[in-house]
């Protein structure tokens, strides 16, 4: 059964597309990820699905009932925003019994569900404090516990994790995942982060300008990018740019890339961590200009020509020949051609 | 009678002269001339046919102190112990000036110091200020609606003008006298004026906040008669209302508008010339054709046909009271508390 | 720092405390027609501005009115302010200070203005008369309707103001949170908008009942001399009856009633919405 479907949404403010034309499935107890840079329309699709913002064309559907003319509070969806927005004025209890008061449940049972909620999120002890006095994570948890007792028909994340402290946010990824598998949630979030995005989703919508660029599996938006813009944005990639000229891929400062069967292509992808160092006789040849030491990994960044390609391998050991690379020392480059994908846009 | 205490007395005054500071600067320069007075039709009268008609080629730099009479009144009263006075001239009612004469704040003032002093009318003369106008609060009333003309104080009670009865809430005093003469008492005891007072109450008359207010209400017909000086009934009819006025049988209340130099003077030559001047034939003729109020000097003569509009006969003129103004002074605190009570409780 | 902060202080203290202090002491002299005053210390002009039926009925109608004029501006101000609140773009600031502009008008003459609008030949019952739909004047002017009306009208924007300041310190997404947990407008109006307002309306009709209470030109012009406040009571003390110790009684005693009356409202309302 599919539970949320947007069917040629289209939002327009004034003059300016926000929603082009857009179509999405989530099916019941997926979790979906909005991916994309800031303003891409990611923003206004979850909107337009929690009711916030009409579309100006196109149909939401919930359970294939179509509640694109449905106020907000008529939807039964449950939208964490991004700065929690819980009520300063209600304690924890109240925050989360607030959607159950609304739908008129008998007062003893709101608050053993509330409290039920709010053991999920392992803040039953603080549910008399009131917002204020709890910290950011407590915070989040409260703002989940609220929207999950509802049972909701689509769960809404808005950048769940902005607001969170790097170590915090992998703990709340992980809890935010396991609360959303358990209770078989189907949810959207939306996020411009694109490891959030990759480790929590079941899919993934990458938008830019207003229009869905790809969707798909994280394996396939990571592993086979529609285009240079996906490339680029899921995960890191060397775009490199150039055409097709005689079975092999030309680089625009001449150098010649080990070309597959296409016919042609204007850019050139590599995933730096395909991509093995060796003596330059052994691969393309370039000349090292950086490295960058990441702990576990290494950066390099070599010239080919005048081209600078990204190579991240792991940390050589003390005696590894790599380990005695400098800056100005001539290398080479190898790849599986497999691994490079040529693209036309 | 206790009097202020130096204390005390320094206290008031610092807080009732404020704007003194500002009317008298240091640097007063000798041909300067401070007059407190009123505003409007009258200050600028006094500003044409007085200070800028006679004193400015006397070289005199004359400044008006614009306020109402009270406040007027307890300059003249709370400054007199101090060196300088904020006025060199002082313009004020009758009544109020008696009350800066009884605590002798004013200069005596004679032949002497005054040129023009002899030619105040006998009845007008006083020690220590001199008229400048005068005229009577009479029953002004409208010619077309009022159809027997009235001759005695008893029409301001006459039923049939229930309703249409307009009293002035800043003549009370005036009022009042009427309403004690009605019933029995006289102006020198204003007994049972109460009993007036809750007449017009019970004839549901009019009060009317201003003297602009009575104007309007004869004008549209909203009251029909009043009591008023006999000058406005005339600039009224200059302006086209159906108006007459009578000065009652009994008599009437005379509104007598005086002047006085304080014994603490800046420029106490000044304010003297001051009072020689407002006694000018040509200074009360001017008020006389623009306001309609009666020359106070023998010498000044007004056009046959003027006096016959403004003037009183002399059968009038010897029906006009002549009011206890030691008690209207005591009193008055008490009669404003008693009209106010009646009309407004 | 402190060495700026205590003169201007003291300076402060000087212009607000001191005539305070001189009225007080006023309050407890004795009336002297010839002298204004005599020293002396008595109670006399407090019995009798507590006392007297008379003063009784002013100060019941001052407050009367300033309750009626404050819950009206209150209901009235909601709307445009949250309005305005959650405006956005350059006509916010723009309505902002249309908002602000008829501040700029002193009292009187926006009195003055409604004299004009409510007179028996003013604004509304020329329309009237005009459309036809009465023949004798309506007499809106010089009455108690007149007052409430034309003070609401004085100190609307105070309130706007005030609570367009607080409202615009609420997150929207809170009421978004609201209304996606399923309440309704109103319901969410009166749940969520309203209590975390309360500050605001606190502050606005606090502000907007201690002008209603010192309200000196709007009743004296619009209310005529037969309807009595406190404001236009005190002056009359003073500029009518020279009477300066009863006129700083009345004084003082608006003064304690107007602090007794916000302070006892205020922690009221404050009550009422924490036990809710």
């Amino acid at each position: 059964m599919k539970s949320l479907e947007l069917v040629n949404i289209r939002k327009e403010y004034g003059d300016a597309v926000a929603v082009d034309d857009m179509n999405m499935t989530i099916r019941k107890g997926e979790l979906v990820s909005l991916l994309g840079p800031s303003g891409c329309g990611k923003t206004t699709t979850l909107r337009m699905v929690a009711g916030f913002v009409a579309p100006s064309a196109g149909s939401v559907l919930i359970d294939g009932r179509d509640v694109t003319h449905r106020p907000p509070y008529e939807r039964n969806t449950a939208l964490v925003f991004q700065s929690y927005a819980l009520f300063p004025h209600m304690s924890v209890a109240q925050n989360v019994a607030f959607g159950l008061e609304m739908r008129r449940m008998p007062r003893a049972e709101r608050e053993a569900k509330s409290l039920e909620a709010l053991r999920r999120v392992r803040l039953d002890h603080l549910a008399e404090r009131y917002p204020r006095q709890l910290s950011g994570g407590q915070q989040q948890r409260v703002a989940l516990a609220r929207g999950l007792v509802l049972n909701p028909d689509v769960f809404l994340l808005d950048e769940p994790l902005s607001n969170l402290d790097a170590k915090l946010r992998a703990e709340v990824r992980s809890e935010i995942r396991g609360l959303q598998q358990a209770l078989e949630l189907t949810t959207l979030m939306v996020t411009h982060d694109q490891e959030e995005a990759l480790t929590m989703s079941d899919g993934l919508v990458l938008m830019a300008g207003g229009r869905v660029r790809q969707s798909g599996s994280a394996q396939d938006l990571y592993e086979r990018p529609a285009d240079a813009f996906v490339a680029d944005f899921v995960g890191r990639s060397n775009v490199l740019e150039g055409r097709v000229e005689g079975g092999s891929f030309r680089m625009k400062d001449g150098t010649a890339l080990p070309g597959t069967a296409v016919p042609t292509a204007r850019y050139y992808t590599l995933r730096p961590e395909k991509i093995a160092l060796t003596s330059p006789d052994q691969g393309v040849p370039g000349t090292l200009r950086e490295v960058l030491y990441l702990g576990a990994q290494t950066e390099y960044t070599v010239l080919l020509g005048t081209t600078p390609v990204t190579v991240i391998r792991a940390t050589p050991g003390p005696d590894d020949t790599l380990a005695r690379l400098r800056p100005g020392d001539p290398v080479g480059l190898r790849w599986n051609s497999a691994d490079a994908r040529l693209l036309d846009s | 009678m206790t009097k202020l205490s130096r204390r005390q007395f320094l206290a008031t005054t610092s807080a009732a002269g404020a704007s003194a500071l500002l009317a008298s600067p240091a640097l007063a320069q000798s041909k300067e001339l401070v007059v407190g007075t009123w505003g409007g039709t009258f200050g600028d009268l006094l500003k044409a046919n007085v200070d800028e008609a006679l004193l400015v080629p006397q070289g005199y730099d004359v400044l008006q102190e614009i306020s109402g009479p009270v406040p007027r009144r307890t300059k003249l009263i709370t400054e007199r112990m101090q060196r300088r006075g904020s006025m060199d001239a002082a313009l004020l009612a009758d009544f109020d000036m008696h009350a800066a004469a009884r605590v002798g704040a004013l200069e005596t003032l004679d032949a002497g110091n005054v040129p023009n002093y002899d030619t105040i009318l006998p009845f007008l003369k006083k020690k220590t200020s001199v008229p400048l106008i005068y005229s009577a609060h009479v029953i002004v009333y409208r010619k077309d609606l009022v159809k027997t003309p009235p001759t005695s104080v008893q029409a301001l009670w006459d039923p049939a003008y229930k309703g249409k009865i307009g009293l002035s809430d800043f003549l009370y005093t005036s009022n009042m006298a009427y309403a004690a003469v009605a019933n029995g008492g006289t102006v020198d005891n204003y007994a049972n004026a109460e009993k007036g007072v809750e007449g017009w109450k019970a004839l549901e008359a009019k009060l009317l906040p201003s003297t602009e207010a009575v104007g309007q209400a004869l004008a549209s017909g909203d009251i029909w008669l009043t009591i008023i000086s006999a000058a406005r009934g005339y600039s009224w009819q200059k302006s086209g209302i159906d108006l007459a006025w009578c000065v009652p049988e009994e008599g009437a209340f005379p509104a007598v508008y005086e002047a006085g130099v304080p014994k603490n003077a800046r420029h106490p030559e000044a304010g003297l010339a001051y009072m020689n001047a407002l006694l000018t034939p040509d200074a009360q003729v001017a008020f006389a054709e623009k306001m309609g109020y009666l020359p106070t000097v023998k010498s000044a003569k007004i056009s046959p046909e003027l006096e016959a509009r403004i003037g009183f006969s002399e059968a009038e003129q010897n029906r006009l009271w002549t009011p206890d103004l030691d008690f209207i002074m005591e009193n008055q605190a008490g009669l404003l508390d008693t009209w106010n009570r009646i009309l407004k409780g | 720092m402190a060495k700026l902060v205590l003169p201007a202080g003291l300076l402060v203290l000087a212009l607000l405390g001191v005539p305070m202090l001189l009225m007080l002491r006023y309050s407890f002299n004795s009336f002297d027609p010839l002298y204004l005053m005599k020293e002396a210390f008595t109670f006399g002009n407090y019995a009798r501005a507590v006392v007297d039926p008379y003063y009784q009925k002013i100060l019941l109608t001052t407050v009367a009115v300033a309750l009626a004029s404050t819950l009206l501006t209150t209901l009235l101000a909601y709307g445009p302010a949250y309005w305005l609140a959650r405006m956005e773009g350059r006509w916010k600031s723009k309505l902002t200070i249309l908002t602000m502009f008829p501040l700029l008008v002193g009292g009187v003459v926006r009195s003055a203005g409604y004299m004009a609008l409510l007179s028996s030949d003013g604004l509304i019952n020329a329309t009237l008369r005009g459309l036809g739909l009465i023949t004798v004047p309506l007499q809106l002017l010089y009455t108690p309707g007149a007052v409430v009306f034309a003070t609401v009208g004085i100190v609307l924007p105070y309130m706007i103001l005030t609570l367009a300041s607080v409202i615009e310190s609420i997150p929207r997404q809170v009421e978004d949170a609201a209304a996606n947990l399923g309440a309704r407008p109103g319901t969410a109006f009166i749940r969520v908008l309203m209590p975390l307002s309360l500050p605001g309306v606190l502050a606005g009709s606090t502000l907007v009942f201690i002008l209603c209470m010192n309200a000196y030109a709007t009743p004296l012009l619009l209310g005529g001399p037969q309807f009595q406040m406190m404001a236009p009571a005190v002056y009359d003390q003073f500029a009518r009856a020279s009477n300066w110790p009863f006129g700083a009684a009345l004084a003082f005693l608006l003064l304690v009633v107007t602090v007794a009356l916000t302070t006892l409202g205020s922690s009221v309302i404050a009550r009422r919405y924490k036990a809710g």
